[in-house]
């Protein structure tokens, strides 16, 4: 079987020929190439050149356009900071408050800010790897990128002080997102990441998930399906055990679960929907390749049974990784061949 | 069975409504009771009934915000802001690290020990080692909370401990905790304690400084 061909069959709880494998990688495909960190996150020919080097190293089933958590605020209009060797961070907010956000411009991206570049990405990697292997469109989900937008501090008082206010700004960044998965799902991407870890029960309550943000997570999800996404993805980091249940109504096809979450937890909340996950992202820097081939053996096993199971980090897997640390997990799932 | 005098305010910083805060607060101050005794009764003890409800499990940013929020609308009624008239313990010093996303843990971290009494120092965010030290120093802390939520800034905190030993301070306590950060060993960061929740740094300053904890 292709990559695509197994994570394809996994999500429709089909058999493989074995448990496919994601490593979430990001700016480590640019250490591994030998390659900036601050270069990485703009470049969109460099990380599509970084994230091919690495999937050609590792042999793991999917391949990101991904760069940070501010592409989007930044194409809003938010004043980034770039550093040498950490990821980017806003240091202005476009909005706040008082802003009249629905006549504040949504961005274009096939111009604004770095979201070209991640369109680039997106076209080189499906180039390269066709319809072999899974490339994956990245947006940050809409309640993250309201964060990201006003700030979460604001965000979350305004969601509590004036509910109905919180909604317009809420439905700008939905708008927001639904625009860039689009244009990624049109230059090539098989399928769109929604990455909401604001939208975990860390961040909100379960209530709040299901008031404000299922309804959008659902619409979106339609939206990218109708976009031509073969499946949608959602990925809040963190403790979401509580809010799984609702996964279910937003269909939702493959549910990344953190370290956090038990995986027998995330099987009872989420009932026919694939599951990715869920070895710990630092035990890729401090540990062993036999603790995480371990860690990897148990969660397959775990998952035997039921099946629609992608192996995988809870969440990004740092820079500074060890490489051997993600070739243990990779070869883990090559061990079920 | 008498009524709790402080009781409306509890349960109205415990809920997170300030407005309700506000009023309940004003209401003591105007039937006489020293405004030490409403930090005490009225805070302190919302925030000694909030960590013995917010386990791991329960936890959540947004009510936790929300508590802190009613809690500098009460103090800001009581001391027009300074916090002084509220911290009868000791000195912590709070600092995010250079390149971190946000520091919104350390500023619930803060409300926490600000609740129980502590005086609070708040460094902010994007702060060097360098000026954590000196303003530890400077203020007499007897521990320093680092918040981290990636995983860059841990080659920073592991300098940390050898930084203040250097400047003669190796007797401050360090502790870590955030997103990243939890998920590390103290060992592995070079720090005295990691916590998973904004609650635990209470808990362990509590018992590093001799004060009993209320778990009712």
């Amino acid at each position: 079987m292709t990559s695509l061909e197994r994570i394809s069959a996994t999500v429709r709880f089909e058999r493989t020929d074995r448990v496919p494998v994601i490593a979430q990688i990001g700016a480590h495909s640019a250490i591994f190439a030998k390659k900036k960190l601050i270069d990485y996150v703009r470049d969109g020919e460099l990380a599509a050149y970084s994230q091919i080097t690495a999937l050609e190293h590792y042999g793991y089933d999917a391949v990101f356009a991904i760069f940070d958590s501010c592409v989007e605020t930044e194409a809003a209009g938010s004043t980034i900071e770039y550093r040498e060797d950490i990821y980017p961070a806003v240091i202005k907010y476009i909005l706040n408050p008082d802003s009249d956000v629905e006549k504040h411009k949504l961005p274009d991206p096939h111009q604004d800010g770095r979201m070209p570049e991640i369109l680039k990405c997106v076209r080189i990697l499906r180039q390269e790897v066709g319809d072999k292997t899974l490339v994956v469109g990245t947006v940050i989900g809409p309640m993250t990128v309201l964060t990201q937008l006003m700030g979460m501090e604001r965000a979350l008082y305004m969601a509590i002080d004036d509910p109905k206010r919180f909604v317009k700004f809420f439905d700008y960044a939905c708008q927001l997102v639904r625009r860039f998965g689009l244009a990624q799902l049109e230059a090539g991407a098989h399928l769109i990441l929604t990455f909401d870890p604001a939208a975990s029960q860390t961040v909100i309550p379960p209530q709040f998930y299901r008031e404000f943000v299922l309804p959008r997570h659902r619409e979106l999800f339609k939206t990218f399906k109708e976009g031509g996404a073969i499946a949608n993805w959602v990925h809040s980091a963190g403790r979401i055990d509580d809010i799984m249940p609702y996964y279910q109504e937003t269909n939702v096809d493959i549910v990344n679960f953190d370290y956090e979450v038990d995986p027998l937890s995330a099987i009872a909340n989420t009932g026919h929907i694939c599951l990715d996950g869920n070895i710990k992202p630092l035990s890729f820097i401090f540990d062993t390749p036999e603790i995480i081939r371990q860690e990897s053996l148990k969660l397959m096993g775990i998952f035997k049974e039921r099946g629609g199971f992608i192996l995988s980090s809870g969440c990004e897997i740092p820079p500074e990784s060890k490489p051997e640390n993600i070739e243990a997990m990779v070869n883990a799932a090559r061990e079920t061949l | 069975m008498q009524n709790n005098p402080y009781q409306s305010l509890i349960d109205a910083l415990i809920d997170g409504d300030r407005d309700k805060a506000y009023q309940s607060a004003s209401e003591l101050l105007k039937s006489g009771i020293p405004k030490e005794r409403i930090v005490v009764e009225g805070i302190h003890k919302a925030m000694e009934m909030l960590d013995g409800k917010c386990t791991a499990e329960q936890f959540n940013l947004l009510e936790l915000m929300l508590t802190g929020r009613a809690v500098s609308t009460v103090i800001d009624l009581l001391y027009k802001g300074d916090q002084s008239g509220v911290a009868s313990r000791e000195t912590i010093v709070l600092a995010a690290l250079e390149g971190d996303i946000h520091d919104l843990g350390k500023s619930i971290v803060k409300t926490v020990l600000m609740g129980k009494g502590y005086r609070t120092v708040d460094c902010g965010k994007d702060v060097t080692i360098e000026k954590i030290v000196e303003t530890a120093k400077k203020e007499g802390a007897k521990a320093i909370c680092i918040s981290g939520l990636i995983s860059s800034v841990m080659p920073q905190i592991k300098r940390l401990k050898p930084s203040l030993e250097e400047a003669g301070c190796g007797d401050i306590a360090v502790l870590a905790g955030g997103a990243a950060l939890k998920q590390a060993t103290a060992e592995v960061l070079n720090v005295d304690y990691v916590g998973i929740t904004a609650f635990d740094a209470g808990k362990y300053i509590d018992t590093l400084l001799g004060y009993s904890h209320d778990q009712s």
